[in-house]
């Protein structure tokens, strides 16, 4: 039988390190046409992945004459002149990008945090506070997510305009009011997610609603509120579409849209190393970003609800 | 088995929890919700309606008046050779799209739970997600470019092989190429999220699969897919919704960049930029927000049945 194996197995080994999981029983380690066929693609899908970044990092580094006929070689030209960072000057100023790392972080960590701090008692609000219409409420404001942005752009650009906000101001508020959909109904998921008894034992013991709603909801639903930062955070930063209707002095230009103009510029001039510095410049804080938040999305999630 | 409530149990539990403390949650209520309700009816809502009133009239843009003129906003749109493409592409991206990134997104979901290293590959899946459309079309421009003797990644791959290099971005080739790249770089999204509801579910449930000698099919059938129901219900709205009004990833892609791509390769995010603020001819606001509209009534209709299709009682765990 195969669970009274297990034990004895386990036992077999003595430098045994503590697991983080389980081990799992010896029928589930049988190879199946499924797991195999899924392996497979799975590496060769993350093989890709890699190669992909390895390809953008190491071109931002080529001459365009390497770029094109030795994408798989390390960059060779720049480094051997002595002037290894050649294309980041490039992009760095002739795209303007001084100015727009400055906009760029300011705008998108403002914006995410007042996205989150005003739509987390809203979707509080919509799930658990037990109010008739509520349910209705949500799928309304759930469609707006459905909103193109292309579809609102013209009378808000037209009464923006007007009102002298077709600036950084201006995008500013739009970023947060266009992303209280979206970060609305994906906090309203994990409220719904959080189990009854821990708010009625709040309730209970004397805690005011607003009380439960900073104490106990909203610590619970950290995972949902680092991953609505996060999202939002990714989001707004790669947002090019308004900002290349809103913004019309090149000084306060945000990244991606200081990456378009310069995309039309340098495609001209055929300044394909410069154009993927330029690219490398836009991708590489969010990758950092990510790698650094990947951990703590996820363990925040996990944490759940404490079980 | 951890507790299992349905919806009616918990309103069983709400109605005992006392009447007062109802009241004083329910006053709670507006306090909370106004604030995020004001800034989505100002910002989303009203523009939305003004937007509809809009594609009824005849409308140049800035410095000229909006004058009534029924549907022809819509008749001619619907006529058009660059509507048709785009609404074409637009509802290619949304199915085609849709169903290649869940195939692939599921398919991981049975793979990386009990795969080593499975959190490493789940943070490299994710990374074009991070990427700007528009950095992503610069780069996947790079790789599909055809220009002999100056191959792009994919075409220099081809060459050495030995097989003849492709004219990807020419524009009978463009959907295809972007509904690829949009699988690619989408997919990461969705792992994640399916995943991140994988892993909050117990484990023991899996245990229990495995000491009966589960196949993966079978713990994904039985366990996975009824215990995160709800997330692939929202990542199926979200993907509707984010394929729905692609429009930087094709703008770049397909064109020189700053000025609109060929017809064939438009979407309807890219219609109504290119009657709005496109260098290709006059801008006609009337005609953009008509197509506005379009996008808006396919949205809300394939949101509609994706949540109806979806629609099941909530399980807590």
């Amino acid at each position: 039988m195969t669970v009274t194996d297990a034990p004895v197995r386990a036992v077999a080994k003595p430098p045994r390190k503590v697991p983080r999981k389980p081990r799992p029983a010896p029928g589930s380690r049988k190879l199946s046409p499924l797991r195999l066929l899924g392996s497979v693609i799975v590496w060769a899908f993350t093989a890709g992945n890699v190669l992909v970044l390895y390809w953008l990092l190491t071109a931002s580094f080529k001459t365009p004459v390497e770029i094109f006929t030795k994408p798989f070689a390390l960059p060779y030209q720049w480094f051997h002149l002595g002037k290894p960072f050649r294309n980041f000057i490039y992009a760095w100023n002739n795209a303007g990008f001084g100015d727009a790392v400055l906009t760029t972080v300011v705008l998108v960590g403002l914006a995410t945090v007042a996205t989150v701090a005003v739509s987390a008692p809203c979707a509080y609000a919509l799930t658990r506070l037990g109010v008739r219409g509520s349910g209705p409420m949500t799928n309304a404001v759930a469609i707006g997510m459905g909103v193109p942005f292309q579809t609102v752009i013209i009378p808000l650009f037209v009464t923006m305009s007007k009102a002298h906000l077709d600036n950084e101001y201006g995008l500013f508020l739009l970023y947060v009011a266009l992303s209280i959909p979206f970060t609305v109904f994906l906090l309203t998921g994990f409220f719904r997610s959080l189990p009854d008894e821990l708010e009625e034992a709040a309730s209970l013991d004397g805690a005011s609603p607003t009380r439960t709603f900073f104490s106990v909801m909203l610590p619970l639903a950290r995972g949902g509120l680092i991953t609505a930062l996060t999202l939002n955070a990714i989001g707004l930063w790669n947002e090019t579409l308004l900002a290349i209707v809103f913004l019309k002095d090149q000084a306060h230009f945000t990244l991606s849209r200081a990456l378009f103009t310069f995309y039309g510029a340098a495609s001209y001039q055929s300044e394909y190393g410069g154009l993927i510095a330029g690219v490398a410049i836009v991708v590489l804080p969010m990758l950092v970003l990510y790698l650094v938040l990947a951990r703590r999305i996820i363990t925040g999630l996990t944490l759940g609800a404490g079980k | 088995m951890a507790t299992v409530t349905t919806t009616a149990a918990r309103d069983r539990g709400a109605r005992a929890a006392g009447a007062a403390h109802l009241r004083r949650k329910r006053r709670l209520f507006w306090p909370f919700a106004a604030p995020a309700l004001v800034l989505y009816l100002a910002f989303l809502v009203l523009p939305t309606l003004a937007t509809v009133v809009l594609s009824f009239t005849s409308w140049a843009g800035a410095g000229d008046t909006p004058k009534p003129n029924g549907v022809t906003n819509y008749t001619q749109m619907w006529a058009s050779d660059s509507f048709q493409y785009a609404f074409r592409n637009t509802l290619v991206y949304v199915f085609l799209g849709g169903v290649g990134t869940f195939a692939l997104a599921f398919l991981f979901t049975m793979v990386l739970r009990d795969m080593r290293g499975g959190k490493v590959v789940r943070a490299i899946l994710f990374f074009p997600n991070i990427v700007a459309p528009v950095a992503l079309g610069m780069f996947l421009g790079f790789v599909f470019k055809y220009q002999p003797g100056k191959q792009g990644l994919a075409n220099y791959v081809l060459e050495h092989v030995g097989a003849d290099a492709a004219k990807f971005l020419a524009p009978a080739n463009v959907t295809g190429v972007v509904t690829a790249s949009l699988i690619w770089a989408s997919s990461g999204f969705y792992i994640t999220i399916l995943m991140a509801a994988v892993d909050r579910i117990p484990p023991y449930l899996y245990e229990d699969a495995e000491l009966g000698g589960a196949s993966p099919w079978q713990k994904f059938r039985n366990i996975t897919l009824p215990m995160t129901w709800d997330v692939v219900g929202v990542a199926g709205v979200l993907w509707t919704i984010n394929a729905l009004k692609i429009f930087e990833l094709v703008f770049v892609l397909a064109g020189p960049g700053t000025y609109a791509p060929p017809n064939q390769a438009w979407t309807l995010g890219v219609y109504v930029f290119d009657r709005t603020f496109g260098s290709n001819g006059t801008p006609d606001f009337g005609a953009a927000c008509a197509c506005a509209v379009a996008m808006i009534a396919l949205v809300s209709i394939l949101v509609v049945l994706l949540r109806r299709l979806m629609r099941r009682d909530a399980i807590q765990f």
